[in-house]
């Protein structure tokens, strides 16, 4: 109640400051008037009885001054006089003041621009109810690899586990919709029904699943993702419980989920946002719902009060019994339990905290430069501070005057520095962000600017302190001396000479971390993927429709749709592929070789299947190493035959031809198939991973043939130009069937490096930023320096002194200055590159020849910077120079 | 010596305020001049002192002002207790009879 009207009525006093004074005034000389009447009764004269007045009650404006500062409003009122002073004196040297803007806004523009990243990325909540009791599951591999699970371990995990409230299943799906125009090809899941549940998402309109919903034989239901609901069902309401045409089945719209959920699940760049959820319906009667088909992702909810680890103890029990009761199905005994943040949003973290580390260093190097700055300044203003102490500031005041100076540049530096952060999700859409999830939800909120007036505030201080305090310890008498020369040279040198070789350190650990990341980024880009992605388009397309049932009809259309493509003009090649190399995909089956199969088939390795039409390799320009290429003549009459890839050749038959040798595909009750050609390694998940095993089948020849293709097309010119007259193609042979995803090859090669660019970009531009910073603060350094000897210069030359010494003497203490930067510097970087070494690809941390060349890079750069004032101060004619002052 | 006006005991000026509003409604300088005649001389507050306990009595909602005219036709700033004001002049005359009637005791004793 009193502290109420203690801030209500301070703030009426402060909002009307003029009307508070004059009531003060009034009162006091009221008081004052009052007294000295009644002393004039008492037989004073006028004149007398003020002057004892004032003799009893001292001076009215000390008074005054009394009265008001007692309040706590009057120090609001002093800090906001400091600031006006401040911005007064900022206004009077605007040359200073436009440098200490720009350094700070390059400061912490990054930084608040990398923040905005890292907030939008990364601490911003995940879209589910309480997401840290959300975890992944998944089986143990024998490598200690997680791996995803089958049905029937999940629906045992899930009957005998009591550590999870809920525990969930989903694969991927894309469905192609027939509604509001042309059929789309969309990203899809299929989920068990107690998926939302285990999430805590509700559908916006509609119900969420049923768990009788959850079997074969039931009415397939789906949910909508509110961005697909928009924009194939006009945001139609009505739209739930009705039914839709997807790949030639029909689905009751279950409900539609809030536009607040965006799925986190598929994040590949490639692969595009999940927009359509449908019930998995899987039965343990089906083939696929085998123990070993490992093509689902678990979720769990863990239990209130249920940790990580006491999950994981009561599921590797589980596991073990699992692996006892059926030891031809796991490989290994064991579950992997990791929480849900680290599986979205782990990958995207150590790039993102090594940018805000580079920021960091960016705007260290930035307040280094500022604090120079100051500090120059700082030796211009003791005779200020001096004449201030001697009218009674006192010391805290002063530090105070200061510090509102500096926090007022930090403020208008991080105003500057807003702008990056604003304009941040367009530049990013221009150099483009690679597999970073939730980039759209980058903007600028509170967190955001909190962070930036947080770091404009501590900036100001961090780098007005030492200036400050150095100020405020100002000798009254030496200052106020006229023409007296700086009293505390020695101690500001020294500091000055600190803070340069701190700046010359961190922008040698920026540079180099630059440039291991840079030569790591080069060293990639030189690794062939293993085929020729220049000149070949890629489209995607499914078949649907219920003639599409008889395999013998899909071969033959695929057949049909690439000889067509074929007869195109302007195009030698094509054909269609189940999966291509680095566009995102995953097929992998059991490989069991004939001879060396293990007593435990799932140790059996496993490898990228390929399911190919004639003329794949040859499209691609994968290069045959041995044997034949698959031709039109290997039909489903005639032996089965494969390719395998040459690490396959190498790891499975070390020594020994691979052609004419046999292996099973997927399982032991398969067919064999005989190998027949081994073809050149091709990175499949990216430049950076080793290839592993590959095998190339024959669509023609494959028991089940795909119904979901890529079809490559090498062309004469660019590729692009080329889709429009493909589509029709394609079309007309069957007008109905979607085709997506049309994208030139080196699109995808592009793809799979873009977070790695995205990341050595940036990072190649805080060093620069770092380095122009830097240069420039040791410039100024040397520069005042020079200004500060120049009559010792003037002497020198006058008493005799060689050019080439005096040259030498300026150079050689900012050059030791730098050298001792530089070596502090290398000594960081071997702490710190450490760090970044899961972020190197064929760059070891201490990459001699990158340490050597940004350290000649850099003190070649400093030596100019030192060389330049140098030179400057030699062509001063020695009168002159003695005359200066 | 006993003509010599005395310091103020810590922390009484407010008491002895409230107490003299406790009277009438009073402008600053008549709460000077009844401390003074009421003390018999022996208080004597200054202006700085007086005006920063007004401001924080007021702050404190245990007085109010008002601009009014005085006897004089002058203009000057009445104060004047409120009812939390008069409750806690009750309770601080309380506590002071106590704690004097306590140090007399103390000096008393032999």
């Amino acid at each position: 109640m009193s502290l109420r009207r203690n801030i209500t009525s301070g703030l009426r006093s402060l909002l009307r400051r003029k009307q508070a004074d004059r009531e003060l005034n009034e009162e006091l000389s009221g008081f004052l008037e009052m007294a000295a009447e009644e002393k004039i009764k008492q037989g004073m004269s006028r004149k007398e009885a003020r002057r004892a007045v004032r003799l009893e009650q001292g001076n009215i404006e000390v008074t005054r001054e009394v009265v008001r500062s007692t309040t706590w409003e009057s120090s609001v009122e002093t800090c906001w006089q400091d600031l006006r002073y401040a911005a007064r004196r900022l206004r009077k040297s605007p040359g200073f003041t436009a440098v200490a803007i720009l350094t700070l806004a390059l400061g912490i523009g990054a930084n608040t621009a990398i923040f905005s990243l890292v907030n939008g990325v990364l601490l911003r909540p995940l879209p589910y109810r309480n997401p840290d009791r959300l975890t992944m599951v998944w089986e143990k591999g024998r490598d200690g690899s997680p791996q995803n699970v089958g049905y029937a371990t999940y629906l045992d995990w899930k009957s005998q586990s009591k550590s999870f409230e809920q525990l969930a299943i989903y694969s991927s799906w894309q469905p192609v919709l027939q509604a509001g125009g042309e059929p789309e090809q969309i990203n899809g899941l299929r989920v068990t029904s107690n998926y939302f549940r285990t999430l805590g998402v509700h559908p916006e309109i509609g119900r969420d699943f049923l768990s009788e919903e959850d079997s074969p034989n039931t009415n397939k239901v789906v949910m909508l993702s509110h961005s697909l609901w928009q924009r194939k069902f006009n945001s139609d309401p009505s739209i739930v419980g009705r039914t839709i045409n997807m790949s030639a089945a029909q689905y009751i719209v279950a409900g539609v989920l809030p536009a607040s959920y965006q799925s986190l699940m598929s994040q590949d760049p490639r692969g595009g946002t999940v927009e359509i959820w449908r019930v998995l319906g899987y039965d343990v009667s089906q083939p696929w719902a085998c123990r070993t088909c490992h093509h689902l992702i678990a979720i769990a909810r863990l239990r209130d009060g249920v940790s990580i680890a006491q999950a994981s103890a009561e599921m590797d029990i589980i596991s073990a019994a699992l692996t006892k009761a059926y030891p031809k199905e796991y490989d290994d005994a064991g579950v992997i339990i990791t929480p849900i943040r680290e599986q979205l949003l782990g990958p995207a973290s150590a790039p993102l905290h090594m940018l805000l580390g580079a920021v960091c260093f960016v705007l260290l190097v930035a307040c280094a430069n500022l604090a120079n700055l100051l500090l120059a300044r700082a030796t211009n203003r003791e005779r200020e501070v001096g004449v201030r102490t001697a009218l009674g500031a006192t010391r805290g005041r002063i530090i105070r005057q200061l510090l509102a100076e500096n926090c007022l540049l930090g403020m208008l530096g991080a105003a500057a520095g807003l702008f990056p952060a604003y304009w941040m999700p367009r530049a990013l859409a221009i150099i483009g962000a690679g597999d970073l999830p939730r980039l759209d939800q980058i903007r600028l909120d509170w967190r955001v600017l909190l962070f930036t007036a947080g770091v404009a505030l501590l900036t100001g201080i961090v780098t007005g302190l030492a200036p400050a305090y150095r100020l405020s310890k100002t000798e009254l008498r030496n200052c106020l001396q006229q023409g007296a020369r700086s009293s505390a040279n020695l101690s500001s040198s020294t500091l000055r000479g600190i803070l340069m070789a701190s700046e010359v350190a961190l922008s040698l650990t920026l540079l180099i971390s630059a440039g291991l990341l840079l030569r790591s980024l080069s060293r990639l880009l030189v690794v062939s993927p293993g085929f020729d992605p220049a000149k070949v388009l890629s489209m995607q397309t499914s078949v649907l429709g219920q003639r599409f049932s008889d395999n013998k009809i899909v071969r033959q259309y695929f057949a049909d749709a690439v000889e067509r493509l074929r007869a195109l003009p302007g195009v030698p090649s094509a054909a269609a592929a189940s999966q291509i190399p680095l566009a995102g995909n995953m097929d992998r089956y059991g490989f069991h070789v004939e001879g060396k199969i293990h007593a435990n088939p799932e140790e059996d390795p496993s490898a990228e299947r390929y399911c190919i039409t004639p003329g794949f390799l040859d499209t691609m320009r994968i290069p045959l190493l041995r044997g034949r290429d698959i031709s039109p003549s290997d039909t489903s009459t005639t032996q089965q035959v494969l390719l395998v890839n040459e690490t396959t050749a190498r790891r499975v038959w070390p020594g020994e031809d691979p052609i004419g040798k046999r292996v099973k595909l997927g399982g032991l009750d398969k067919p064999w198939w005989t190998v027949v050609g081994v073809a050149g390694d091709v990175h499949h998940v990216g430049l950076d991973a080793a290839p592993d095993m590959q095998v190339y089948v024959p669509h023609r020849q494959w028991p089940d043939p795909d119904r979901s293709m890529v079809f490559v097309i090498r062309t004469a010119g660019p590729p692009t130009a080329i889709s429009s007259a493909a589509q029709q193609a394609i079309h007309s042979i069957d007008p109905a069937q979607p085709i997506s995803r049309i994208v030139p090859l080196e699109n995808y090669v592009g793809l799979s490096v873009q977070g790695r660019r995205f990341a050595s970009i940036l990072i190649g531009v805080f060093a620069s930023m770092a380095l122009v910073l830097s240069i420039v603060g040791i410039y100024g350094v040397t520069a005042y320096t020079v200004s500060q000897r120049t009559r010792e210069i003037g002497i020198r030359a006058a008493l005799g002194a060689q050019r080439a010494e005096l040259f030498r003497l300026l150079l050689h203490q900012g050059m030791l200055l730098v050298l001792c930067g530089v070596v502090a510097g290398l000594l960081a970087s071997v702490a710190f590159t450490r760090l970044l070494s899961s972020l190197l690809f064929d760059v070891r941390p201490t990459d001699p020849l990158t340490f050597a060349t940004v350290v000649f890079l850099l003190v070649g750069a400093a030596a100019a910077a030192c060389f330049f004032p140098a030179r400057r101060a030699m062509r001063v004619d020695p009168v002159v120079a003695l005359r200066y002052e | 010596m006993a003509d010599k006006p005395s310091d103020l005991v810590q922390g009484t000026l407010d008491m002895l305020i409230l107490k003299t509003l406790a009277l009438e409604p009073m402008h600053g300088y008549g709460i000077a001049v009844r401390l003074e005649q009421m003390s018999k001389g022996v208080f004597r507050v200054n202006a700085g002192s007086l005006f920063v306990a007004l401001q924080r009595l007021q702050r404190a909602g245990l007085i109010k002002s008002e601009w009014k005219a005085t006897e004089n036709s002058r203009r000057a700033k009445y104060y004047a207790l409120t009812e939390p004001g008069r409750q806690r002049l009750n309770t601080e005359k309380q506590e002071w009879g106590r704690q004097a009637a306590a140090i007399a005791r103390i000096l008393e004793a032999s």
